[in-house]
């Protein structure tokens, strides 16, 4: 209802996508001049987004907005160095281009830039949605989140809460040199639901989130998910410090997913290893990484998860890049820039967080595959360890990494028993990995409004995710 | 702008404020020890709040022909809007610029040169050693206008370098670091590199250390991190929610006497200075902690109301987002003791230079566990080498009641 309000001319283009005067006539411009630009490379990428956001907390609204934005860039490849222009006046383009061209031609590196290139490719590509969220009045998107937001404040220690709901639908055009010209008609949406309990000085949040492309479906019907967050939070007020010390652990499908996405999927990205002498000298194809049931992909092409893509930021299709296969390290995840540089196949990586940023190699989906234990065998396996769930966060820095789960509980024969916080997972990712001795059956993949982050481009919508996994010998750090 | 908010705005409307930010930037980037892009920059956006019968709603857009509909879109918002009665201020003085015209000086050749040359240096050091560094400079303005009757601007001018290098040493020890600086013009920063080559000189040897209680120093960087934890129970916002620690504690002595906290928007030189907040409120320096008595919690007008205090003058605000209490600067008066005397002061301790994995924890009870990503060893009085392969843990709340050296 209240986006018939914005006053624009709306035309519908060649491409099927509705779009204003000025953004439709930069596309025909752009079109036009990347034809004869007199540089070795050229991009132009166009978007308009319009989005809602609410924010609740507590018993308060802390925000409900409904906005829009426009925004343009240009990259230009000359002499091996790149001119880069951003810019949301889309009316300006041709200045831009002239920028970007005139900032590549600035200087001539010692080492020059090589690109892979690609064939010319078309396609207009939209979301499908069961209900699209533009269609859904602003009420009933703010009356979902003040219902989940209720659940969230059903306990009395609980201090306070955080609701968040956030959808945009993006108008998203790609157009280059070689002729490849492709549009995206984006829809992404997605909720996060925080409770932070408190009793006397401790003080215990807690905090889930999906989202996906797609329609308003991917957000309704949370309930659940809203009750394991306040369950949890207060739970975890009653849990005690993990001791210090080594465990088996056995890993939960979300700690699994997040291990393999910081850990490894990091390690997998071309520009690291090109990086990194170091790494090049661990990250040879063909290596044992880790027992032969061990298979790790990355997967731009599943729709409806977070880090799908149709085409990645450089025009190139996404695709089913296995980077462990039967325990080995079988590749790698590349831009049009690395794979250019180490002479690989290039895969589709090619991600940026908005036109307004250069694309870097990223991560889509990743995942370990399914191994053939059932949870229930993994569980029964264990005579003394930990079973680790769910995550606060990590950070890795080459082959160290330091994971918080969200929670932990002691087994003890095959059972659950008393419950942890603060459980710390160290060590180095290529023993860690060696280390994995049965992976389960039971997959799952998480997505979230956060995202991932890296060279200063954040949050890029990503997932990641894996079955129940046990590892021996975990360091799991605690207080002394 | 003003005409064209009221235009659309409906009778009886309360009041309004509105920002509109524009801002262009050239920034370098050198990867893998070479210059790989130069970028040029420009956008701009425009914010719009609206109080209507006590419920404020806010819209923005970055298309410039549609200031009418984001306006239009802020007043349908209002109704879902908390109930809000401060006003706003109507004396928001321009007392200074955070510009420097010295930001007309940048030029990119001579740019490019000293970050090559920053490359040449530290390679020339550290055979092998991969450096990575941005170099970015901007201007823009920043324009405020409300019902109340203000209408002010100012420029902002940035200037800024950061160099991040990861040197493998022959046994495949990885020294990884980083320094930055930011300034309101384009200054020669080069001295990075010697700052950076004497991290890296110091943990050219490793040592061992085994688990147990140590005397740790935290240079400022470091000691920055832990102090955010320290400082976001300062926000008013979390006090207003009961989630900070400090929530029921102020004008208690909570601290150590040696320790006093401010939030300065007046740092000479800093780019972060602002003359009044994102909603017109003037800024001053406060005083978070005095001698270890808790003194003021930040807020701006709406977690001022709520909390029923003045306003700090602590708004932040972009043009697309609401306005939220943030800090200026936070900062820790000095001591009167060398970082050199601490270190001679030191039986057996560690200096913790960088963590990996900080922030994790439960941050908001000052909890803090990561593991040393850079530390030295320091014994009878002298830095031995780098520990590596170990993990730090405490409540930096607690550690800043008791003993401690600034």
């Amino acid at each position: 209802m209240i986006l018939l309000l914005i006053t624009v001319a709306v035309i519908k283009a060649e491409n099927g996508i509705e779009m204003n005067g000025k953004y439709s006539e930069a596309v025909y411009k752009g079109k036009r001049i990347l034809e004869s630009l007199p540089v070795d490379y050229a991009e132009i990428r166009l978007a308009s987004s319009t989005g809602t956001g609410i924010s609740l907390s507590g018993e308060n609204v802390e925000s409900f907005t409904i906005g829009e934005s426009v925004a343009g860039s240009v990259r230009a490849l000359n002499n091996g160095s790149w001119g880069f222009a951003t810019f949301n006046d889309l009316s300006m383009l041709e200045k831009y281009i002239k920028s970007a061209v005139l900032s590549a031609s600035l200087v001539s590196p010692s080492e020059k830039t090589v690109l892979t290139r690609s064939p010319a490719v078309e396609g207009n590509y939209k979301i499908s949605a069961v209900r699209n969220f533009m269609d859904v009045t602003p009420d009933e998107k703010f009356t979902l989140a003040r219902d989940y937001n209720e659940i969230l404040r059903s306990s009395a220690v609980v201090q306070t809460t955080r609701t968040g709901y956030r959808d945009v639908n993006t108008k998203y055009t790609y157009m280059n040199s070689e002729g490849s010209f492709l549009s995206y008609d984006k829809l992404y949406c997605g909720i996060s639901l925080a409770a932070i309990a408190k009793k006397g000085n401790v003080v215990q949040p807690f905090h889930e989130s999906v989202s996906g492309y797609g329609g308003f479906e991917l957000v309704t019907g949370k309930e659940t998910l809203a009750e394991r967050v306040v369950k949890t939070a207060v739970d975890m007020l009653e849990a005690e410090p993990v001791p210090g010390g080594t465990y088996d652990v056995i890993v939960d499908p979300k700690l699994c997913g997040v291990f393999i996405h910081e850990a490894f999927g990091h390690m997998s990205e071309a520009d690291f290893i090109h990086e990194n002498p170091r790494m090049k000298e661990i990250m040879v194809t063909g290596r044992e990484f880790g027992p032969r049931s061990l298979n790790v992909y990355d997967d731009g092409t599943i729709p409806v998860l977070a880090g799908y893509i149709p085409f990645d930021d450089e025009g190139l299709s996404p695709r089913k890049t296995a980077l462990i296969k039967d325990g080995v390290l079988s590749g790698r995840l590349h831009s049009r820039e690395t794979a250019g540089r180490m002479g690989e196949e290039p895969t589709g990586n090619g991600r940026a967080i908005s036109v307004m940023k250069q694309p870097i190699v990223r991560m889509t989906n990743t995942y370990i595959d399914n191994g053939d234990f059932s949870g229930e065998d993994i569980f029964d396996s264990m005579d003394d360890g930990l079973y680790a769930v769910d995550v606060i966060g990590g950070q890795t820095n080459l082959e160290m990494f330091t994971f918080t789960a969200g929670y932990g509980y002691r087994i003890k024969n095959g059972r659950k028993g008393k419950m942890f916080r603060d459980v710390v997972l160290s060590g180095n990712v290529f023993s860690t990995l060696k280390n994995i001795s049965m992976i389960g059956n039971d997959r799952e993949m998480f997505g979230g409004l956060g995202g991932c982050g890296k060279g200063g481009q954040s949050p890029l919508p990503v997932s990641f995710g894996g079955p129940h996994m046990l590892i021996k010998n975990v360091l799991i750090g605690g207080k002394m | 702008m003003r005409n064209s908010i009221e235009r659309v705005l409906p009778r009886g409307a309360g009041w309004y404020d509105a920002v509109y930010v524009s801002g262009r930037s050239t920034p370098l980037s050198f990867k893998n020890n070479r210059l790989h892009s130069v970028s040029e920059s420009e956008s701009s956006g425009f914010g719009v709040r609206v109080n209507l019968d006590g419920r404020t709603g806010f819209s923005y857009t970055n298309d410039s022909d549609n200031i009418d509909g984001a306006v239009k879109r802020s007043v349908d918002m209002c109704r879902y809007g908390d109930r809000e009665n401060y006003s706003l201020p109507g004396d928001a003085v321009v007392s200074f610029e955070p510009y420097d015209d010295d930001i007309n000086g940048f030029n990119l050749q001579e740019e490019i040169n000293r970050g090559e040359k920053i490359i040449d240096d530290l390679k020339s050091s550290f055979p092998g050693i991969n450096v990575d560094m941005g170099i970015a400079s901007s201007t823009g303005v920043a324009r405020l206008l409300n019902s109340a009757g203000v209408d002010v601007s100012y420029k902002e001018s940035y200037y800024s370098v950061s160099v991040s290098c990861s040197y493998i040493m022959p046994d495949g020890t990885r020294i990884e670091t980083w320094d930055s600086r930011s300034e309101l013009k384009p200054v020669d920063c080069s001295f990075l590199k010697n700052i950076l080559s004497g991290k890296i000189e110091k943990a050219l040897h490793t040592e061992k250390i085994s688990s147990g209680l140590y005397p740790v120093i935290f240079p400022p960087p470091a000691f920055g991190r832990l102090l955010s934890f320290v400082a976001s129970g300062f926000n008013g916002v979390s006090v207003w929610k009961g989630i900070s620690p400090f929530s029921d504690k102020k004008g208690e002595k909570v601290f150590s006497e040696s320790f006093t906290m401010t939030d300065n928007p007046f740092i000479p030189g800093s780019p972060y200075s602002v003359p009044f907040d994102g909603e017109g409120v003037n800024t001053v320096k406060r005083f978070l902690v005095r001698n270890g008595v808790i003194e003021t919690f930040i807020t701006d007008l709406k977690y001022a109301e709520r909390l029923k205090v003045e306003p700090t003058g602590n708004a932040s605000r972009g043009y697309s987002s609401l306005p939220s209490p943030s800090f200026h600067g936070v900062a820790v008066e000095p001591g009167n003791i060398s970082i050199d005397e601490i270190i001679s002061g030191i039986d057996r301790g560690i200096i913790a230079e960088q963590f990996i994995g900080l922030g994790q924890s439960n941050t908001i009870t000052g909890d803090f566990s990561a593991s040393l990503d850079l530390a030295f060893l320091v014994e009878n009085g002298k830095i031995r080498g780098r520990v590596k392969d170990c993990m730090i843990s405490g409540n930096i709340i607690d550690l800043l009641k008791k003993d401690f050296i600034i």
